[in-house]
């Protein structure tokens, strides 16, 4: 056997006795990702339903008693009170009790029927702005359709051919027809994990050698630093892996995410995703004197590479200079593979940009880290 | 005897501070060379450039033919190195650690075998090889360490005060596996504080603070630096008489120790007996004495402190 594959099997070997010895370790290689995949799968999720709504209804009429039925219909407001006034509505929002309130006028019928623009008022609970949103969006919506339905219906009744409305808009959700945010969310929060997990363990366990003496045992033997890298990051890539196929299990079991795409692409993008966190948890060690300097080293890399990954936010979403620096980090990269190839069944010619860029941040950072751990060996 | 070891001029600076300071010797193959010094006197300095581990600031070592500046990695593989602090897997079983070193100097299958069950057969590790490192006691651990300094059979073993806080018992059962290692043709470099393990070593350098001040054989250093006879003497009345004992022709040196003091004379002008009668006649009675040859202690007591005496 050559000399290199027998150093580079002892490093392999060696970390993974380690690994299966240091329950803390362990625990944190398996347990706690699924555990916090099923919190924070659950702790996010955006979907907006079953708004507690107040009906103020102060015209009492058919056409009044109509229209809040059908807005209720729907499994996104739900009925919570009907109260006599528009004061005791809003106390309910205050109170939180409520995050909508409808309010019927006492005309409403009349100018319904006079087609005079009859007016529903909607008390929308601002603090919680995607609910506001969901919510008021569905008024409006509402809204919209009655008002193309009563002119159409008036046609009808003066013998004239309905006419079409000018702008007709029929939003159709791609991809994610449920609009159901763990499926967009889950992936984000398995790439978010596994950045976790290897950048701080390998950070930690290189301090470690360093602070325990064994790296000066290391560096008299003739094991070349590349060798040592390459052995010390093999284990954690399966782990990561694994990891990730953990993380889907739950998510398609749990949460309903599609497993539709090309399974072997998303393994090719995990590999080469967790090249990069390894190899900047290893970059991190060789900055850092002690445990707990790669340990503060490791959040100061992991935070701003969380945000600005679209995990959380969504690029678009953020100012242009601040989104030009996303293009710098590999786990924005590795969560639109995710995305694309799982909700998208999106394939290599799709994303073959980000699987290179990977590739390329990977490659790069192992061979700085590699460099650098020769520098601080004279 | 061919030489393993070429140090010349060797210096190391740490900033504007020189821890190891024009150094040169040699070391023949085979032998046992012993590295005495306080701490801090740049011992392990010296050591970490000779395993390559440490650039020189200035002057040149060659080890097993290897300039140790320009080709480290030749010199990595030809030596053992056994650092001053304790650096092996305490999380991993004894076995474990020296089939990881074993193999990180390429031996693998059924060599890897062969030689690890020989190195725990010699090192008397056989029964605990599956124990973690980490629950041995200090003296077995420097055993585990030791294995797995030489298990690729280096020509040339650095031990860097590989017995420090062992017991006396341990320690002694540790020097006979340096010297049987030595016998078997290995050279060792070996620091110690410890005097009575420097007398094992062929050898001695001696270092104070930065500088090789000394470098013979145990018996040549004691010849040179602790001449004469040392005699140990308790008695009333010590003190006045040994104030006047200083000036004495024939006293090479008093100090004073608890209740005695040593009496270090040159026997040629002032015999024992005749130290008897004069610390008898200024009212030393009743006076014990009693003879011995200078210890290691004594030289390294003698050049220490003429290099403070140098310093001032
Ligand atoms: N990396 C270093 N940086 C600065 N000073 C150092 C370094 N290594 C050793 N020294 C200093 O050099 C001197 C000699 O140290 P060392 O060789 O370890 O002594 P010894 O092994 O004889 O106890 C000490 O004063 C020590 O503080
Ligand atoms: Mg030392």
């Amino acid at each position: 056997m050559h000399p290199l594959v027998v150093q580079y099997r002892a490093v392999v070997v060696k970390e993974v006795r380690q690994t299966v010895r240091d329950k803390r370790v362990m625990a944190l290689l398996t347990l706690v990702p699924l555990v916090q995949l099923f919190v924070l799968g659950f702790a996010v999720n955006f979907d907006v339903r079953h708004v507690p709504t107040a009906v103020v209804d102060r015209d009492g009429t058919v056409e009044s008693r109509d229209h809040a039925r059908t807005l209720l219909a729907g499994d996104t407001l739900d009925l919570k009170a009907e109260v006599r006034d528009e004061q005791s509505a809003e106390e309910l929002v205050e109170r939180g009790e409520a995050s909508v309130a409808l309010v019927f006028p006492p005309d409403f019928e009349e100018h319904v029927l006079r087609g005079s623009g009859a007016r529903v008022q909607a008390l929308v609970d601002g603090s919680d702005p995607v609910r506001s949103g969901v919510a008021a969006d569905a008024v409006a919506r509402h809204a919209a359709l009655r008002a193309s339905q009563h002119l159409r219906e008036q046609a009808r009744v003066r013998g004239e051919t309905p006419p079409r409305p000018a702008v007709e808009l029929v939003p159709r959700v791609l991809y994610n027809p449920e609009l159901a945010t763990a499926v967009y969310v889950v992936p984000g929060i398995a790439a978010m994990l596994l950045l976790i997990v290897t950048t701080i363990i390998m950070a930690m366990g290189l301090a470690r050698e360093r602070e325990s003496g064994t790296m000066e045992q290391l560096q008299v033997t003739p094991l070349r630093p590349g060798i040592l890298m390459a052995g010390k990051v093999t284990p954690f890539l399966l782990i990561g892996l694994v990891d990730v196929g953990l993380a889907l299990s739950v998510g398609a079991w749990v949460f309903g995410v599609p497993l539709r795409g090309n399974l072997g692409l998303v393994a090719l993008a995990t590999l080469l995703y967790v090249l990069s966190t390894l190899g900047t948890g290893l970059l991190i060690a060789t900055l850092s004197r002690t445990q707990q300097q790669a340990f503060v080293g490791g959040f100061l890399f992991m935070l701003p590479a969380v945000l600005l990954s679209g995990v959380m936010t969504p690029v678009r979403a953020m100012p242009d200079w601040l989104a030009w620096v996303t293009y710098l980090n590999p786990v924005r990269y590795y969560v639109e593979v995710l995305r694309g190839a799982l909700l998208k069944s999106a394939g290599l010619p799709d994303l073959w940009p980000q699987v290179l860029l990977l590739a390329v941040f990977g490659a790069m950072v192992m061979a700085v880290a590699s460099r650098r751990f020769r520098k601080t060996t004279a | 005897m061919s030489t393993a070891i070429e140090v010349e001029h060797l210096t190391r600076r740490f900033g504007a501070f020189t821890a190891v300071n024009d150094v040169s010797f040699t070391v023949g193959t085979g032998e046992i060379f012993g590295y005495l010094g306080a701490n801090g006197a740049g011992k392990s300095t010296t050591i970490r450039m000779l395993c390559g581990l440490l650039k020189p600031t200035d002057g040149h070592a060659r080890v097993a033919g290897h300039d140790v500046g320009h080709e480290p990695e030749r010199v990595k593989e030809r030596i053992g190195y056994m650092s001053q602090r304790f650096s092996l897997y305490l999380d991993l079983t004894v076995r474990a650690n020296l089939e990881f070193f074993a193999s990180a100097y390429g031996a693998h299958g059924r060599e890897l075998e062969h030689r690890i069950g020989e190195m725990l057969e010699r090192m008397q590790l056989t029964a605990i090889q599956d124990e973690v490192t980490g629950s041995l006691p200090g003296g077995m651990q420097q055993r585990v360490a030791l294995a797995s300094a030489v298990l690729h059979r280096p020509r040339i073993v650095f031990l860097d005060e590989p017995t420090a806080g062992v017991d006396p018992v341990q320690r002694r059962s540790f020097w006979a596996l340096i010297r049987e290692l030595a016998a078997g043709g290995t050279t060792v470099f070996v620091t110690t504080h410890y005097m009575d393990e420097a007398e094992y070593c062929a050898r001695i350098g001696i270092m104070v603070d930065g500088r090789l001040v000394a470098l013979d054989t145990p018996e040549g250093l004691k010849r040179t630096h602790a001449p004469g006879r040392v005699l140990e003497v308790r008695g009333p009345k010590l003190a006045p008489a040994l104030d006047a004992l200083r000036g004495e022709p024939g006293v090479l040196d008093v100090s004073r120790f608890g209740a005695g003091a040593t009496v270090r004379v040159d026997p040629e002008r002032l015999p024992g007996e005749a130290l008897g009668h004069w610390l008898r006649a200024r009212g030393v009675d009743p006076l014990e004495m009693e003879e011995s040859a200078p210890t290691l202690d004594d030289v390294f007591l003698a050049l220490t402190a003429g290099a403070q005496r140098g310093e001032d």
